[in-house]
């Protein structure tokens, strides 16, 4: 047979013949492929979903994906920009919002917060509550509105009583609960109250001149980016104040990109994992094709031909895996929603996932070939005298020449390693859409495989090094279960390693899963306030904050910030008028809001600088650091305020983010109190109330204090907590769905080590072993095993984690219960797959397989 | 004291059935040495399997000092062959993990309490392995596994030793040296062997021949006539 006849056509018949033989060892390498693959598609795929679910969620907190807020009414080149816009598949609706008057017969005027919105499209995400239930379109009609509670207390009148508000009359047609836009709204100086656009117009009250303010509410196309798309609003209207959805609720945006960060490392899991199947399939599929290899040597076959039939083959069984794994992959895909249709409503497109397809497949036959590549290599050392004798390992050369010497001998399998590991960074580069994922990822992935194979190593040495001085005195179940994993030619080290890696990730995902989860809880836990109060003069603060502690219902303590409105004069000596600020609209700094505060104020977070001591007497500032960017000022800037005609000069100290959960949430600017000192705040107050006492506890305050206005949150927050609740579901199911996959794969690749336990099982029992012994020794063995793997992957999977968890500005905490429970799970694992893979072998009768020999 | 009762052994091939034993009949009394011989294919190896219970017979009975193991479970028949019956096989079957001390004291460790090292060393020593006890198998030449084999048989003193080609995977020198070694082992120690061989050499060995062919004995005489016919 010359090289150049034994084409590709025959070794494909070679290969095909070697399948068609064993056919039962092949279907278990496929569907090891197969269950890889499908784990990595189904994930991904179903990640995909879950995460334009979770982000439409998000959009359900401001109503649209962008707002853009402004003073002014856009001219006519900006109308004529905007209406390009839609050409691009971009909605808008706008919003109006303004202070005016409302009466009522026999009632006092009251003042409201009027908010006009157009009901054919308001809101493009999320829906408005309304009392008695109903739709807002139906509802509000160019002759109705809808009002807070608050109005009904203040003017006392009711559903079904006419109100006047400009030139217009409205019949109060229901109670507004909550709008999707509640929290992203300006904090209202009065009870609100919706109308249509229409109506507005109708009453004369947009005068030029009026301050009203105008929103634009965008929805974006799916396919739209959208900072981007926020770009260029913000040229369109330069004057604007645009904010996308991620911006209303900081919390609730950190613990979205923390999930999607999530699930884009569940899917990159998914990928190692479904590798690892892969890996471990084949290895063992070729190590029983070692004697056959020889026989075609020693029948004249070279190693390259030899190389071709196992390529081939390997190919197709990477085809054939891959393509039961897409299928199954879909099959998840579409089974995730419909599981979890009652808990949350996904948004499924059932679109042909090609991509999806085609990325499985590359992976299967990509990740199988890589993974092949060693112990296809390893073909040409196999010697044909193999069939005539079991290799006998020569001595090692202990000497650093006989070192280099079995370097150089494996440069081809040192190179496949390298090899292996660029593919899979680049795979994982290409998956991911995360690049701190990505990069840590492939990272940790790199040590832990480097540390794992020198470790198991190490650890076989030192069980060989061990037992050889104490191995006489140990039972010997245990001494043949140990001897079991360092037998020369065994592959501990391989399992050790895809067993280690494997607990890594899947502990990690549970790690960050918990972690994030925890964090989404803080951000939205019960007692964070939802009532807020304003207006509340110096001399009623104290008797408000008494009032409101006995009101049933409230939880932990009233929160109350002090403000002064100012005027920022000048930055660094410049006076406002002369700055030139691109990126910020200077009305909003005409008048802004100082605050002060001795202390460090709950849920904010100093970014740079240092918060000033208790007591300090100069005057200093801290800026918010979005705001502080925007003006371009850092830590010893020295910003002027204007109040009341006083000048006040103060220094930057430090930049602070809030968690938009306290009263202090909305607090730009902070000064020491010596700053204000002589000044007369006004207050502002946050408490949490249980939902349903808010009315009660608003009422009460009424009655002793008519003009502080109450602004119930409650049930705006409830929506945001319910979001919250899904999010965290989402991911937990997802990860624990992952995790479960990824003990499957890891159970299955460890079954995969069975065939070369066949042998070792019948001369046990020849010579007089029962099955129970025979158990007992491999559990030994694969007890072990796991509890090696299991440490070192929950030991890397903690640094992963508190790494990923660090650059997501997470909280991380080590799991001490759920580490150990994952080494010891890993143990179980590793010894329950072990019995269930051996469980036929040891009923075969022995005469059988000593046949084969 | 081995009986066999109307032994025969069917195998599915496919659609196809094959009749490797149809039928045999013997009895080996305690102490006799017994080569079993005929052609590839005759169903000596097969027959010794059912011999040891590593195979269950289509019909018939096995009858190891007078118990039927024919119908016995799993472990039962591990336990029995444990401390009744000890194996010398062609290509040895070592366990690989373990080295060669460990291999010749495995059959102690499972069938019995207390200390087998001692004697597990000086078997060891009977075959001429003494100072390579802690070589692994693929360590040791194919005569070296074989001899380790040999000790194990012999580790429990069993009353039965089976031996299917003993000598097949060696050369000349080692196949001579193994089976003088396994002659002497089993006088010294007064087992039944039945030898599973196709070399006429091994065979003169034996104090009986049993020759198969197709399933069925065709030939079974006592050395002792044989040498007068």
């Amino acid at each position: 047979m010359s090289a150049p006849s034994f084409a590709w056509k025959s070794a494909a018949k070679i290969a095909w013949r070697d399948m068609h033989a064993s056919r039962g060892k092949f279907l278990f390498v496929t569907m090891a492929v197969a269950i890889g693959v499908g784990a990595l598609t189904g994930i991904r795929g179903s990640s995909e979903a879950f995460k334009r679910t979770l982000l439409t969620r998000a959009r359900t907190i401001m109503a649209a994906d962008l707002a853009a807020r402004f003073f002014d009414q856009p001219n006519a080149v900006q109308e004529q920009q905007l209406a390009e816009l839609a050409t691009e598949g971009v909605a808008e609706t706008r919003v109006t919002e303004l202070v005016s008057m409302a009466s009522a017969t026999d009632h006092d005027p009251l003042l409201i917060s009027l908010k006009a919105v157009d009901t054919a499209a308001y809101p493009f995400y999320g829906k408005v509550d309304l009392a008695p239930a109903g739709t807002l379109r139906d509802v509000l009609r160019d002759d109705t509105a809808v009002v807070a509670d608050d109005l009904l207390v203040r003017m006392g009148v009711g559903v079904g009583d006419t109100l006047r508000i400009g030139q217009g009359s409205f019949r109060i047609a229901a109670v507004l609960v909550n709008e999707p836009d509640r929290l992203s709204a300006s904090m209202a100086l009065g009870p609100r109250v919706l109308i249509t656009q229409r109506a507005l117009a109708a009453t004369g009250l947009l005068q030029p001149g009026s301050r009203a303010g105008e929103h634009i509410l965008f929805r974006l196309p799916l396919t739209g980016v959208i900072d981007d798309f926020k770009r260029k609003v913000e040229t369109i209207l330069p004057e604007a104040q645009v904010t996308d959805f991620r911006e209303t609720n900081p919390a609730l945006t950190q613990g979205l990109e923390r999930s999607t960060s999530l699930l884009s490392l569940v899917s990159l899991v998914a990928l190692v994992l479904g590798a690892i199947g892969v890996a471990m399939a084949m290895r063992a599929h070729i190590e029983q094709r070692v004697d056959t290899i020889a026989i075609m040597k020693s029948l004249g076959a070279r190693s390259r031909q030899v190389m071709r039939i196992y390529i081939l083959q390997t190919l197709l069984l990477g085809t054939m895996g891959g393509l039961l794994g897409v299928v199954l992959g879909a099959a998840v895909e579409r089974v995730f929603p419909y599981l979890l249709r009652k808990l949350i409503p996904m948004q499924v497109t059932y679109d042909f996932p090609l991509h999806a397809i085609v990325v499985g497949l590359a992976v299967g036959i990509l990740t199988t070939l890589l993974f092949t590549l060693p112990p296809l290599l390893d073909i040409r050392k196999v010697r044909p005298s193999l069939i005539l004798r079991r290799a006998v390992t020569e001595p090692e050369d202990a000497s650093a020449r006989g070192l280099l010497r079995r370097i150089a001998g494996a440069r081809l399998q040192i190179g496949a390693v390298v090899l292996i590991l660029a593919g899979l960074g680049v795979i994982a580069a290409t998956l991911s859409d995360s690049q701190v994922v990505g990069r840590w990822f492939t990272l940790a992935l790199v040590a832990v495989l480097v540390v794992l194979l020198s470790l198991a190593r190490f650890v076989l040495w030192l069980l060989r090094k061990m037992l050889a001085k104490t191995r006489s005195n140990l039972p010997s179940t245990i001494r043949h279960g140990l001897a079991n994993l360092y037998r020369p030619g065994n592959q501990s080290a391989t399992v050790l390693a895809a067993l280690g890696t494997g607990i890594m990730l899947v502990t990690t995902v549970f790690l960050m899963q918990k972690a994030i989860v925890r964090e989404l809880g803080d951000s939205s836990s019960p007692n964070l306030p939802n009532v807020f109060l304003i207006d509340i003069s110096s001399r009623e603060v104290v008797g408000v904050k008494e009032l409101m502690q006995k009101q049933s219902g409230v939880g932990g303590q009233v929160e109350t910030v002090p403000v002064v409105v100012a005027r920022l004069a000048a930055i660094n000596g410049t006076p406002l008028n002369q700055l030139t600020l691109k990126d910020y609209p200077k009305r909003f700094l005409q008048s802004v809001s100082l605050s002060y505060a001795d202390t460090h104020p709950t849920g904010l977070k100093t970014v740079a600088g240092k918060w000033w001591p208790e007591g300090e007497q100069k005057s200093e500032i801290s800026i918010g650091s979005r705001t502080a960017a925007r003006i371009h000022v850092g830590i010893g800037s020295m910003l002027t305020f204007t109040v009341g005609g006083k000048q006040i000069e103060t220094r930057v100290v430090a930049t602070h983010t809030t968690d938009g959960q306290h009263v202090f949430s909305r607090s730009e600017f902070i000064v020491t109190p010596a700053a204000l000192s002589g000044l007369t705040p006004v207050w502002y107050g946050a408490v949490h109330i249980e939902p349903r006492q808010v009315g009660a506890a608003q009422r009460a305050l009424y009655a002793k204090y008519p003009t502080v206005t109450v602004i119930n949150l409650a049930d705006a927050f409830q929506t945001l907590r319910g979001v919250v609740d899904q999010i965290a579901m989402l991911i937990r199911f997802l990860a624990s769905f992952s995790i479960v996959a990824g003990c499957i794969i890891l159970a299955s690749s460890i079954a995969s080590t069975r065939f070369r336990r066949v042998r070792e099982v019948v001369v046990m029992k020849t010579l007089g072993a029962t099955r129970r012994r025979i158990a007992a020794v491999f559990s030994v063995e694969f007890l072990l095993m796991g509890a090696v793997a299991g440490t070192v992957g929950v030991i890397f999977a903690n640094l992963l984690a508190r790494v990923l968890l660090h650059k997501l500005e997470a909280g991380f905490r080590i799991e001490w219960l759920a580490s150990l429970a994952a080494i010891a799970g890993t143990a179980a694992i590793a010894t329950l797959s072990g019995w269930m893979a051996s469980y036929r072998m040891l009923g075969q009768k022995p005469l059988k397989i000593l046949r084969e020999e | 004291m081995i009986e066999v009762r109307a032994l025969t052994k069917t195998i599915r091939n496919g659609n196809r059935s094959v009749d490797i034993l149809r039928g045999i009949n013997l009895e080996i009394e305690s102490g006799q040495i017994v080569a079993i011989m005929g052609a590839s294919g005759s169903g000596k190896s097969t027959l010794l399997g059912l011999l040891a219970g590593l195979d269950e017979p289509t019909s018939g009975q096995v009858l190891l000092d007078g118990t039927d193991i024919s119908g016995m479970e799993e472990d039962e028949l591990a336990q029995l062959r444990g401390k009744k019956l000890g194996f010398v096989f062609q290509s040895y079957q070592l366990v690989p993990t373990l080295t060669a001390f460990e291999n010749v004291l495995l059959p102690h460790e499972l069938n019995s309490g207390g200390d087998g090292r001692a004697r597990a060393q000086q078997l060891l020593e009977r075959v001429g392995l003494g100072g390579r006890e802690h070589h692994y198998p693929v360590q040791l030449s194919g005569g070296e596994q074989q001899r380790v084999a040999l000790a194990r048989a012999f580790m429990m003193a069993p009353p039965i030793i089976l031996a299917d080609e003993p000598t097949g995977n060696l050369d000349s020198v080692n196949g001579q040296h193994v089976l003088d070694l396994l002659m002497e082992l089993n006088q010294s120690s007064g087992t039944t062997l039945v030898l599973v061989t196709h070399d006429e050499a091994v065979a003169t060995y034996a104090d009986r021949r049993i020759t198969l062919r197709d399933g069925l004995v065709v030939a079974d005489t006592l050395a002792a006539l044989e040498a007068h016919a």
